[in-house]
């Protein structure tokens, strides 16, 4: 009766990232997990020194984000200043239940379901 | 694990958790209304989180007074009891300006809790006393003793300073108060479901168990919101083990009544009493996952041993 599955097969999802043509921001695509954090955390802390009024994080190909992905997110919204804001596009589900839950309200993220 | 949790509690000063006992809705009303009329008039923030039925009673009778009072129906806030600390109870204190002297009536136990729900209420009603040692609060916490099994009284009595007695408005002393035997009594083991589906994961399958998770989730009837909630919770648990429980896992899916349960055990020890029911400041980095857990799941059964923590957390169909 018992189903066993032990062990995992196939490649660990990575985390692909890609410029936007014509805009400020990136195209990701993958997901945001333990083993993709620190991929992440680098396209966050860039997106931060970028001076644009927005900057733009095109997720429609991320298929999951961690919690601790978003709070990745809502510190490096956090740290923007004078108006500026990141543009989330089509974030996966669990980025939107997650900030939601935990950072309702974070200043500097704008979520577009478009 | 009992030093951890004997920590934890301490002196009560500011802070007052009294159990009112009740038969009636008589009863009941006389002892709450007057609760919630005297924060009102005190210029107390003052807060209601009960069963719907009762919630009602006290709309009704409080009339237009209930637009000044938070009030939360505790089936559905607190249905996963621990979620009442973090979603209901600090969240509201926290709300006020600091120093601000809060009351709040908290309703978690009542007729019909089930038998698996019920561990994780005493824990919580005991873990209240840790969770708000020391700040300026009252949180009265009413029991249906005409209809709640008596070991559930009871236990009222070890989780609660002090007591009132039914149709009375006098609190006494609760000779019985010991929190930290109650949360170490119903820390129960939670032995492996033989049918459960079993993937044993590790750093490089953390992706792989989530969706293994997913995938029978989904084959158990769940749906939409809650499948997306399935997939956090594995995600935090399995990612927790990978970084605080020694490496590695197991995780295991099933189906129980009404729900789809999600289990993962490590070799981990969870030592912080209150993990998972404090909210974290805006500005710290991480420690939100079995926060989360906690606030998604419609229920959450922790076992601290001395070999390992599991975590089991259930998903309504």
């Amino acid at each position: 009766m018992t189903r066993q599955q032990l062990s995992a097969t196939g490649p660990v999802p990575g985390l692909a990232v890609f410029p936007l043509a014509g805009q400020q921001g990136v195209r990701a695509a993958g997901e945001v997990g333990l083993t993709t954090r620190a991929i992440w955390e680098g396209v966050l802390e860039e997106a931060v020194r970028e001076g644009e009024d927005v900057y733009y994080l095109e997720l429609s190909d991320v298929t999951f984000v961690d919690v601790a992905g978003a709070g990745a997110l809502a510190a490096a919204a956090g740290q923007l200043r004078d108006g500026r804001r990141f543009v989330v596009r089509r974030p996966p589900p669990a980025l939107r239940r997650t900030l939601d839950l935990l950072w309702p309200g974070q200043s500097g993220i704008e979520v577009s379901t478009s | 694990m009992t030093a951890a949790v004997t920590e934890a509690f301490g002196p009560l000063d500011a802070f007052a958790h009294p159990a009112l006992f009740y038969r009636d809705e008589q009863e009941y009303l006389d002892g709450t209304l007057p609760f919630v009329r005297d924060g009102l008039e005190a210029g107390e923030p003052v807060a209601v989180a009960v069963p719907d039925k009762n919630l009602d009673l006290i709309r009704d009778a409080l009339g237009d007074a209930a637009g000044s009072v938070r009030l939360l129906d505790m089936r559905e806030a607190g249905r996963n009891p621990g979620r009442i600390i973090p979603g209901v109870l600090l969240a509201f204190a926290d709300a006020q300006p600091a120093g601000r002297r809060v009351r709040i009536i908290g309703e978690p136990v009542w007729a019909g809790r089930s038998a698996t729900e019920y561990p994780a209420c005493a824990q919580h009603e005991a873990l209240i006393n840790a969770a708000f040692r020391g700040r300026p609060a009252t949180i009265m916490c009413p029991y249906d003793v005409a209809r709640l099994p008596e070991h559930m009284v009871a236990d009222a009595y070890a989780t609660h300073p002090a007591v009132i007695q039914p149709g009375t408005r006098a609190e006494e002393a609760s000779a019985a108060y010991a929190p930290e035997d109650v949360v170490l009594r119903y820390n129960e083991a939670l032995p492996p479901v033989p049918e459960a589906l079993t993937f044993a994961f590790e750093s490089d399958s953390l992706s792989h168990a989530r969706h293994v998770a997913v995938g029978e989730g989904a084959r158990l009837g769940l749906v939409g919101v809650k499948l997306d909630d399935l997939a956090l919770a594995t995600a935090e648990l399995t990612t927790n083990s990978v970084v605080h429980g020694g490496g590695s896992g197991v995780l295991r899916v099933w189906s129980e009544d009404g729900y789809v349960v999600c289990e993962v055990r490590d070799d981990g020890r969870l030592g912080d009493a209150l993990a998972g029911r404090r909210p974290v400041p805006r500005d710290q980095r991480g420690g939100r996952g079995i926060l989360l857990v906690n606030l998604i799941a419609d229920l959450v059964r922790v076992h601290r041993g001395d070999d390992g923590t599991t975590v089991r957390c259930w998903f309504a169909r």
